[in-house]
């Protein structure tokens, strides 16, 4: 509720620092200090190839990421978004083996199929999903917890845990592989993605619900709004952005792989939503700012790796630094609450 | 208090009413785990031999002691992620302590006592973070544990550089694996004991019957006086020393620190609790659940491996398994209201 208050109500003017500190949060400023600190630190940082590959991996973290954020608005948890990563890579590679064989030089066909079936794959999971917890009201982190074990079982059968080759030339290299402009496809993708979810949550009524879902329930439902198909829809968008952020990684990689996505692309997924200040209480959260908020995690990774910190001790720093966000979030809310 | 009065006084009258039907819905899980152990023993008849049996016994004990300390946050509507990574750290941690007091010349006892300290230490360590984090800050428990969780993997795998820990006296071994106490092996008689004794504290204690209010209604504990911090933070580090007593039983089995030993513990223990019936909700569910929960899962692995199903095939089955026993329960709540 207080979201709709916020988006709805203009407020007064205020000087830029508490305007970037209130409604964007101290994120950007973080983002910029971090950019700033190891260009001057470490040259690396800025050249081409390590901006690609930074820009490259937030685009995948931040679609999958969109897709949980929607859902924890709506006041649940996806934790399958791993499986589905994984589930999505080897179903696509293993059909567009399977239609190559059938129909060998068919591109279009091979490349259509492929993709249906994996986006296919999200689909199945996220009507799973959604069923269980709309229909069923078993709670969400037990259904999704479920389906992760599932789908990933579910990847590991088909392949035996064996990467699955036979895509067309036209689909890795000219599609995963590929540069636009100088920039790899996947980032086109992330932004189309985050544009299509900045417009659903901001312009649609399907948004609008989600928020007033997540905000109060009941007061959802005596205003009418039909709550099961919504959450529905909240787990369907979300697997389905799964399944296509595990087609982009296989036509990027060149196989299908069921290591993909796994566990810790689900928990990256969620980090980066509660630290681009989704509450986990719901009924609050930008799909813009999660996007921000994936760039910062995966600049934070590269950064901990160019200063040549230990990997194994780089887990405790993204420990604290979502335990610390989150928790600033907390105590400015009791602050504003005081006042 | 007046919640948890109401649910005392209409529980009795509710059972007299429907008693046969009620006392079936209440006994589907124990019911289903014997259908369970008797149709894989008419696949494969060693499933019920006194082995096999005590195996099962065994591998339930690791998984129940976990399921316990999880129940236990799930309780006060809180989770512990980082119940997995932390069985690593400690792991790791025990490991090192002795290796380093063998290798300091020190007696079999202080060794003993060294990775018994180094062990604990780090449990009620992490079991603290959690509960300040959560207690203090506010933060909500998925988070925070999600925080917990990197932080212990880190600290696992840096402690150990990546590689299993040597080193561990056989003695340790001995007194937490391979003895008996009661001509029961040792880490059955464990996690009986820890059980009879958990069971009487969330039944018998002020704390114990804290833990159930705030589930139910933390707004009513606080009003009601109770230090809900306080009880908040002694849960967490409840929960994280249990899983650091699970987490030497299963180093005494390894017989070395390993940093990957959590794995996935924390969501198996998670499920665990919650297949046998603890409410994620909060506020229900207690020992009984949380043994059953992993009886039911351990027989239910046994059983497919000794019937040689595939092992993809079996974390299918696993995942639907917890949605179904979830969506039982839920039905069960509903017929009792």
């Amino acid at each position: 509720m207080s979201t709709v208050a916020a988006a709805g109500v203009p407020r007064q003017p205020i000087g830029l620092g508490r305007l970037i500190v209130g409604r964007i949060g101290f994120l950007p400023a973080l983002l910029v200090a971090l950019v700033v600190g190891m260009s001057a630190v470490d040259p690396q940082f800025y050249g081409l190839i390590n901006i690609l590959n930074i820009l490259r991996n937030a685009s995948l973290l931040a679609i999958v990421a969109c897709g949980q954020a929607l859902v924890i608005v709506a006041g649940g948890f996806d934790l399958s978004v791993g499986a589905v990563v994984a589930l999505a890579s080897v179903v696509t590679a293993k059909t567009m083996a399977a239609t190559a064989a059938a129909f060998p030089g068919n591109t279009a066909l091979i490349v259509a199929s492929g993709v249906t079936a994996g986006l296919g794959c999200g689909l199945v999971v996220g009507l799973i999903n959604g069923f269980c917890v709309a229909k069923l009201k078993v709670s969400g982190f037990v259904v999704t917890l479920g389906t992760m074990s599932a789908t990933a079982g579910a990847g590991l059968m088909i392949t035996s845990g064996i990467p699955v080759y036979g895509m067309p030339d036209a689909f890795v290299k000219g599609f995963g592989r590929a540069q636009l402009l100088g920039l790899p496809t996947a980032i086109y993708a992330a932004l189309a993605v985050i544009a299509v979810m900045m417009f659903v949550q901001r312009r649609t009524l399907f948004g609008r619900y989600v928020y007033a879902i997540g905000g109060n329930v009941d007061a959802a439902v005596v205003s009418g709004v039909s709550i099961q198909r919504h959450v529905v829809g909240t787990y369907v968008v979300s697997s389905v952005l799964a399944a296509l952020t595990g087609i982009l990684l296989t036509a990027q990689v060149g196989s299908g792989q069921a290591s993909f996505g796994g566990d810790r692309m689900m928990l990256q997924s969620i980090a980066a939503a509660v630290i681009g200040g989704v509450s986990l209480r719901g009924g609050v959260g930008r799909v813009e700012i999660v996007a921000v908020s994936a760039l910062f995690l995966t600049i934070l990774g590269n950064a901990l790796n160019l200063l040549h910190v230990d990997s194994r001790l780089q887990p405790v720093f993204l420990g604290i630094i979502m335990v610390a966000a989150v928790a600033l979030d907390e105590l400015s809310r009791r602050s504003k609450a005081r006042v | 208090m007046s919640d948890l009065e109401l649910s005392m006084t209409t529980e009795p009258t509710n059972r007299e009413k429907s008693f046969p039907t009620d006392w079936l819905w209440r006994a589907v899980l124990p019911i289903a785990l014997v259908a369970l152990l008797l149709g894989f023993a008419a696949v494969d008849r060693s499933v019920l031999s006194p082995a096999n049996l005590l195996n099962i016994a065994q591998q339930t004990s690791y998984l129940a002691l976990f399921a316990m300390a999880q129940t236990v946050v799930i309780l006060t509507r809180g989770f512990d992620l980082a119940l997995g990574p932390a069985v690593s750290m400690v792991s790791v941690g025990t490991a090192l302590a002795m290796a380093g007091a063998t290798a300091a010349g020190h007696d079999q006892t202080t060794v003993l006592l060294a990775g018994l300290g180094a062990g604990f230490g780090l449990g009620i360590a992490c079991g603290l973070f959690n509960g300040m984090v959560i207690a203090l800050l506010g933060v909500n428990p998925f988070v925070a544990t999600l925080g917990s969780y990197n932080i212990a993997i880190g600290v696992a795998t840096t402690l150990s550089a990546g590689r299993p820990v040597q080193g561990v006296p056989k003695l340790f071994s001995q007194l937490f694996y391979g003895g008996s106490i009661f001509g029961f092996p040792a880490t059955i008689s464990i996690t009986l004991a820890i059980g009879i004794v958990l069971h009487l504290t969330l039944g018998r204690t002020v704390f114990g019957r804290s833990l159930y209010i705030i589930g139910t209604n933390p707004r009513a504990a606080a009003v009601a006086g109770l230090p809900v911090k306080r009880i908040l933070i002694a849960t967490y580090v409840l929960c994280s020393t249990l899983a650091a007593l699970g987490a030497i039983m299963m180093t005494a089995r390894t017989g070395s620190g390993e940093p990957n030993l959590g794995g996935s513990l924390s969501l198996q223990a998670i499920a665990g609790a919650v297949v046998g019936g603890t409410s994620l909700a909060g506020g229900r569910g207690g020992v009984g659940t949380a043994v059953l929960g992993a009886l039911f899962i351990t027989i239910l692995s046994n059983g497919m491996n000794l019937t040689r199903i595939d092992g993809y095939i079996q974390m299918v089955v696993l995942g639907a398994i917890v949605i179904i026993g979830v969506l039982l329960d839920r039905l069960r709540q509903e017929r009792r209201q």
